[in-house]
């Protein structure tokens, strides 16, 4: 009962919320809004049109309503568009607009980097984005004086200032990505549906806007280095690789008593390697957890895991591994292991996130699931988890979060490709006493052990002497349909609940 | 005291009684208690916690002893009596008290305290829906006696706020129970048939007032009686309902609305290595088990531990089961209870720290989590998947670094609050204890590792030796460990 009004409490709370901010009018400062006419620019960007659908991960069968969204992309040369890949995400169509006359063209995703956040989008018109003069990419430096570009409902260009004050490798909205990032300081104003737009200097292409807080008015963007080394790769011939990475991490080396503890007792670099990620490239490389990183190549490495990058100064290792190296690249790392010095041969590469157990972002992809009896089987990922909205870290159950957040510690060794879950339950005649199950993980199904949702079918081939036995992991053990009323209440499932499919495999 | 307002926000009118039971002899029997608490301090284990005075109710029962809530008493560290019609203060001790079913007995050493009033008693069967009851005490809204009617409302397992770990029968009344009640007794036809202890505050419902029903509170009288509190007993199982017709046919059951599944069994329950996962309990000492968990229990439908609620120490509990579709009789010995206290809140005793080379130590518990605000992922799952996921057999205590004083010797370490201790120069830390034993090696360096940190803790012997006597002085360390249970 006080969990419900506290609920209430909280809603009302939510709701008054996007009240208080209308009220406030965007601030305008002639300033630094002003437009910008007669530059190059609206003969550069290009309106990017995207209807976006999701799957609704807690509904696998059915998508989200569809939502439309505008954002402003960058014309390259070889006539393609450079957008984010939040933006393209789950697309179920996407076109390109011209500024100036509204012009529409149909286009397509050419190559899109989730975890870069980076997309490269086609329009299937050749000749429509020939009257545009592409953009060509360069690098600023911290301290420069930055333009944002957006676009005008009138198709007039909007540059606002931007001043680049940091550099250095962050958090990207999806997965576990950690890139450089250029941090900005700009009064942005909200156009279209976002803020994805160019972020530009002199005419030049340095970067993609990632992310803007309008109250502490700072933007974070998409870096020069990471667009370079996105379509670098994206030209690759043998395909799109990705960011290669160590998959490995590191702890800073100030702790003079740590330092001694390793052995090092001169010098003032070396990073603590903290964990090795069993079966990755730097695992491969024989690079254990405790060994002291002094150098990756020839560039040296200093106590709190930075390089000196000869453009931007004192950067993490991160940014050097990740973009100035590509997917195969074999490099020599020198470690210090027990005082003694060495080099490990690390052949760096991009892991499959699919290959973790539970995937960290399942985009433009149909989830997996199985209705039996009414019983909802699923695959655990984080964008289940996600459904429980914008605090989904605290709100979705701790079990799933606990074994995402610590995927590498619980399931090392762990068999299985995916976790199989029982979602929740559509009450049917077959779930009489099994309504209030929900997210428990489910081990095996008819004595056969789940290594992914695709196994279910087999084991649903052979019931035991006439029943489905689902084990679930803790509480209650197991729990039994019986296997001919689950095939005859198919119909009336699929009917009641208004299934378009009883699975997706 | 924080819990006699923590349920009891909004003043209520008070209802005049309605019938006028024998309240000139009940009021002989009843007593004021005045409690100064000293709460233990969590985030500074060393200093003593803050003083807080509150006042209660309570009332003479068998063997001169004031019978009142264990929460009107907790953390006592002086505690004041007054009868009614007598001006004196008379002081009283804490002789038996049962954190987990709120109870608490009080002696008074002063004879003339019990000369005149006497015992009130006990009804022996559980109140009719319905019938009406009276609530006395000493509830905000002025200093002397109140009294309060309404009927009983339902009797059903509810948690006691007072540990919030615990479930047992209570009794809701509509009578008004307000801040100041607890202790107090309820009287229907001149005899006692439960405590007042909790309710609602006046935002969230209205007229909803629980009380410790007799059977509770006879427990506690008579689990004392040895002159020890051996706290309640638990089948250390989890249970299922069994309404699924399939389910039912696969267990070999009859559609007789019978049997409960058994899901977990906790390891070092009584029932570890006698019944296993999927077991079926069709009756427990006798008593059959319906298939949603309920039995009979003087001809009330009541939750099965209520079978278990009435057991003592060194008890047995016998059921009968079915597995693999054969009838089994099985019986389960109560040796102990239950040892893992960490999801209740704690009373009467000292936070358990260590601290060293500035860095503080602690093993998390309700109290200490809901102080300190350490609320990583690590520490919230295994704090609430303690039990179901047997953490307790690899750490009885999952200690945390729970502060930094900062020091040079631990400059660089302030990162890893929060972190829990995994091992201390290769040696796992299971309790507090190991970790003082660890530190009392007369090694160069001890290496700390913290659950899921690869970077190990390192403190050098000298270093730490160093700091000490500076670290205790700057933050005024009056003890840097307390071990005590």
């Amino acid at each position: 009962m006080i969990s419900r009004l506290i609920l209430c409490a909280f809603l009302s709370a939510s709701l008054a919320a996007p009240c208080l901010a209308k009220e406030l009018p965007p601030k305008k400062n002639h300033a630094d809004h002003a437009t910008a006419p007669g530059l190059n620019g609206p003969s550069s960007v290009v309106r990017v049109n995207v209807t976006n659908q999701p799957y609704d991960f807690l509904r696998p069968w059915s998508k989200r309503p569809p939502f439309q969204r505008r954002a402003v992309g960058a014309v390259l040369p070889g006539s393609r568009v450079l957008t984010t890949a939040e933006q393209v995400a789950n697309a179920t169509y996407l076109e390109l607009e011209k500024p100036d006359s509204g012009e529409k063209c149909p286009a397509t995703v050419e190559v899109v980097d989730y975890e870069c956040n980076l997309a490269l989008v086609k329009a299937s018109d050749p000749e429509f984005l020939k009257p545009f003069k592409p953009l060509a990419l360069s690098e600023p430096g911290v301290g420069d004086d930055l333009a944002i570009w957006q676009l005008e409902n009138n198709g007039t260009l909007l540059n606002t200032r931007a001043l680049l004050t940091t550099v250095e490798v962050g958090a990207y909205p999806i997965g576990d990505t950690s890139l450089m990032l250029y941090r900005l300081t700009s009064s942005l104003q909200q156009r279209d549906s976002g803020f994805t737009s160019p972020v530009v200097k002199n005419g030049a292409l340095v970067g993609m806007l990632l992310r803007f807080d309008s109250r502490s008015q700072t933007a974070d963007a998409i870096p020069a280095p990471v667009i370079r080394h996105f379509l670098k790769a994206a030209d690759s011939k043998t395909g799109y690789a990705g960011f290669p990475r160590t998959d490995m991490f590191n702890a800073a080396l100030r702790d003079p008593q740590l330092r001694r503890y390793v052995g090092l007792t001169n010098g003032h670099g070396g990073v603590y390697i903290s964990e090795v990620v069993p079966g990755g490239p730097a695992d491969k490389a024989g690079i254990r957890a405790g060994d002291v990183l002094l150098a990756i190549g020839t560039t040296s490495v200093d106590r709190d895991g930075n390089y000196i990058d000869a453009h931007y100064g004192k950067v993490s290792i991160t940014h050097l591994i990740s973009c100035e190296y590509y997917n195969g690249d074999k490099v020599p790392f020198k470690i210090l292991r027990q005082g003694k010095e060495m080099t490990c041969q690390v052949t760096l590469t991009h892991p499959d996130p699919s290959a973790s157990i539970i995937e960290p972002y399942t985009i433009d992809k149909a989830p997996r699931f199985y209705i039996l009896g009414g019983l909802v089987f699923q695959e655990l990922s984080r964008q289940f988890l996600k459904e429980w909205g914008p605090e989904w870290t605290q709100k979705a159950p701790e079990r799933f979060l606990y074994y995402d957040y610590y995927q590498r510690d619980v399931f090392k060794g762990d068999p299985r490709q995916r976790i199989v879950i029982l979602s929740n339950v559509l009450p049917t005649p077959c779930t009489v006493g099994y309504e209030e199950l929900n997210c428990l993980v489910v081990t095996s199904v008819n004595g056969v052990a789940l290594k992914s949702l695709a196994d279910i079918e087999a084991a649903l081939a052979r019931p035991m002497n006439g029943f489905h036995r689902i084990q679930l992991q803790g509480s209650p053990g197991e729990i039994v349909l019986d296997a001919a009323e689950v095939s005859a209440m198919e119909p009336a499932l699929i009917r009641n609940y208004n299934l378009p499919a009883i699975k997706r495999l | 005291m924080r819990h006699f307002v923590r349920f009891f926000l909004i003043l209520l009118i008070l209802q005049l009684p309605v019938r006028a039971i024998s309240i000139i002899e009940v009021r002989k029997s009843l007593v004021r208690i005045t409690t100064t608490a000293q709460d233990p301090n969590y985030r500074v284990p060393w200093n003593p916690g803050a003083n807080e005075s509150g006042t209660g109710a309570g009332f003479i029962i068998t063997g001169n002893r004031v019978l009142t809530n264990a929460h009107v008493v907790a953390n006592a560290r002086f505690i004041s009596v007054e009868r009614e019609n007598d001006p004196n203060h008379y002081i009283a001790k804490v002789q038996h008290v049962g954190h987990d079913c709120d109870l608490a007995v009080l002696e008074i050493k002063d004879p003339k305290f019990f000369e005149g009033p006497v015992a009130l008693s006990f009804t022996n069967r559980i109140p009719q829906i319905e019938s009406s009851v009276s609530v006395y005490g000493y509830p905000i809204g002025g200093d002397r006696l109140s009294v309060t009617t309404g009927v009983v409302s339902r009797i059903a397992f509810h948690v006691y706020a007072h540990s919030a770990a615990d479930s047992h029968l209570t009794i809701q009344t509509s009578a008004a129970i307000n801040p100041g009640n607890s202790g107090g007794p309820v009287l229907q036809d001149g005899k006692v048939i439960g405590v007042a202890f909790q309710g609602f505050s006046g935002d969230v419902a209205q007229n909803v007032g629980y009380m410790i029903p007799v059977p509770v509170v006879q427990r506690f009288l008579k689990d004392i009686e040895d002159g020890h509190y051996d706290r309640y007993m638990d089948l250390c199982i989890s249970t299922f309902p069994l309404l699924n017709p399939a389910q039912r046919k696969a267990l070999g059951l009859q559609n007789d609305a019978r049997g409960v599944l058994v899901g977990k069994v906790v390891t070092s329950g009584p029932f570890d290595g006698i019944l296993k996962t999927g077991d079926v309990i069709l009756s427990i000492d006798g008593h059959p088990v319906q298939s949603d968990g309920y039995v009979e229990l003087d001809g009330e439908r009541m939750e099965m531990p209520e079978v278990v609620e009435r057991k003592f120490k060194g008890d047995s509990v016998s059921l009968h089961i079915l597995r693999d579709k054969e009838p089994l009789d099985v019986t389960g010995k109560f040796e102990k209870a239950w040892p893992f206290q960490l999801q209740a809140s704690q009373y009467d005793i000292q936070p358990r720290y260590i601290l060293f080379g500035g860095l503080l130590f602690q093993p998390i518990s309700r109290d200490f989590l809901q102080e300190t605000q350490i609320n990583n992922l690590r520490v919230r799952f295994m704090y609430n998947s303690f039990i179901s996921d047997e953490f307790f057999i690899d750490h009885p205590e999952v200690i945390v670094l729970s502060s930094v004083l900062p020091d040079p010797v631990n400059t660089y370490l302030s990162g890893f609050r929060g972190a829990i201790v995994e091992d201390i120069n290769g040696t796992k830390i299971k309790t507090l204890a190991d970790m003082a034993r660890a530190f009392a090696q007369p090694t160069q360096q001890y290496v700390i590792k913290m659950m899921g940190e690869g970077r190990p803790l390192v403190l050098e012997r000298t270093e730490v030796e160093a700091a000490r006597e500076r670290i205790k002085a700057r933050y005024n360390v009056r003890n840097e460990q307390n071990l005590s249970e």
